[in-house]
């Protein structure tokens, strides 16, 4: 679990995640299990 | 480099102020990139005066766009929603399959469906990179009413395809559940509500019997699964219910849930269609109770449909649903086949007669993708679609669904229901990230193939 909050609140905060797009899901149903 | 100074200008880097709803926080989007910042609301003139982060951002730009650019126009179909059947058992007072169709509809034989995924696995071996492995999603209607069907196909081409079931999981016994579970099957059910008074309030059979006591047994015998989830359709008659249906939902070890605003395609689901305002408060709470819950027991109830904005934001190319994205996954990441063997960008398609693409016994898949009626679906861009063109939270939402916005406004060149909700939901994941509390709310391992590529924290 995660702390409930971070002590010093920073000026900015930004950050990004890159992965292989392989995305199919839709609304009616999400595929996550790919093993 | 042009002088950074000189953002929202001309050519300068655009960067959108977003209240976010916090307190010490506002947001700065790049809408186009879909980068964003956060900025200290006491610091924001430092933060955007030649700083660190604009002077880092400039130097992601291009291959931030590429990214978006990869995502909306690079992928191809790896998946297929596959209904063996027309018919179901239940009659959903909101469901986007026409009643006609469910009631009187037909079977796929099982020969024509192992027809049609030879068929299937020829296309994907010359369309996927080798090894990617498509997946074939059944889908309905009932795909269950053909379980003979269905269970032969996923015995016959498991090693070609990852599965899929969604059902109402009311036609699940325990050996159909130890079938699936023993090939990694994975499943979602079907459920509105914690009580029977609300979940059988919309989801009923034909002669008008509620059916929740069922898919709660099926439920049970898939406790300790961690390959399946639940869908529960949000609408007026249930949204009020959301919180205790979290709760039901964590105590029955459920791993993951959808909660899902009703999808306004066909006439009948509308009348149950929430008001924006309301439903946003309801499904917030729900997703604060699954934060509460998780504080207090260390087990997660991940509510994919928001993980997925939240993802989007974080790590674009890593979401799983492609329906918040423009254009949406319809037709250019999977594709709908009906139990006739008919094709459509997507499921949701499948009563609009307008957007079948052909056959998948009569015609060549390749070219059933470029006719018009798929066209037409991947190429609906956002920037084409008031108001969305400037929101600036374009590439978080996409203006979903085609199939909604062509049946509830008359032209797929408009925006879907429920805008307010989605706008809703995008402030709050970046109260999660302010706070640093984004982990409770996403699936363990959701980052395990992604990597930093910007960074100031």
């Amino acid at each position: 679990m995660e702390k409930k909050g971070r002590k010093v609140k920073k000026n900015v905060i930004a950050y990004r995640k890159k992965c292989k797009a392989n995305g199919t899901g839709l609304a009616h149903y999400v595929l996550l299990d790919k093993k | 480099m042009y002088q950074l100074n000189r953002f929202n200008t001309a050519d300068g880097l655009q960067l959108q102020p977003i209240d976010i709803g916090h307190k010490d926080y506002i947001g700065v989007i790049s809408a186009d990139t879909a980068f964003w910042a956060l900025l200290r609301k006491d610091q924001i003139s430092q933060a955007l005066n030649g700083s660190l982060l604009l002077r880092k951002y400039y130097r992601r730009l291009e291959v931030f766009g590429e990214e978006i650019t990869a995502l909306r126009t690079g992928l191809k179909p790896s998946a297929v929603y596959f209904n063996p059947t027309d018919r179901c058992n239940l009659n959903c007072s909101y469901c986007y399959i026409p009643k006609s169709l469910r009631k009187n509809g037909r079977h796929m034989s099982s020969r024509r469906l192992l027809e049609a995924l030879k068929i299937l696995k020829t296309y994907f071996r010359s369309s996927l990179p080798k090894g990617q492995k498509p997946q074939i999603v059944f889908h309905g209607a009932e795909p269950l009413l053909n379980k003979g069907a269905v269970f032969s196909a996923i015995d016959k081409f498991g090693q070609d395809f990852h599965f899929g079931i969604q059902t109402n999981g009311t036609l699940l016994d325990s050996q159909d559940v130890e079938f699936l579970k023993s090939r990694r099957i994975s499943i979602g059910l079907s459920l509105d509500g914690h009580i029977s008074s609300v979940a059988d309030r919309l989801r009923r059979s034909w002669d008008g019997r509620g059916v929740s006591e069922k898919v709660i047994e099926s439920i049970n015998m898939l406790r300790g699964y961690d390959n399946y989830s639940v869908i529960c359709t949000v609408t007026k008659e249930n949204m009020a219910s959301l919180i205790k249906m979290v709760e039901f939902l964590h105590r029955m070890e459920v791993p993951i849930c959808m909660l899902n605003p009703v999808r306004c395609t066909l006439i009948g689901s509308r009348k149950h269609k929430p008001l924006d305002s309301g439903i946003a408060r309801h499904y917030l709470q729900a997703l604060d109770r699954s934060y509460q819950l998780y504080q207090k027991t260390g087990r997660k109830l991940v509510v994919a449909n928001f993980a997925n904005i939240l993802i989007g934001i974080i790590a674009p190319l890593a979401r799983r649903l492609m329906c918040d994205i423009s254009p949406c996954g319809g037709g250019r990441c999977f594709f709908a086949v009906s139990s006739s063997g008919d094709m459509f960008p997507c499921s949701e398609f499948i009563g609009i007669k307008k957007f079948k693409g052909g056959n998948i016994f009569k015609d060549d898949i390749r070219n059933v993708l470029e006719t018009a009626p798929f066209k037409s679906v991947k190429e609906r861009r956002i920037e084409n679609i008031e108001p969305c063109c400037r929101c600036a939270i374009r590439h978080f939402c996409g203006a979903p669904c085609p199939a909604e916005a062509h049946e509830m406004n008359g032209s797929i060149e408009t925006r879907g229901a429920f805008c307010e909700l989605y706008v809703d939901q995008v402030r709050y994941a970046f109260r999660l990230i302010a706070d640093n509390k984004t982990g409770a709310y996403l699936w363990d391992g959701w980052d395990k193939d992604a990597f930093t590529t910007f960074k100031i924290r």
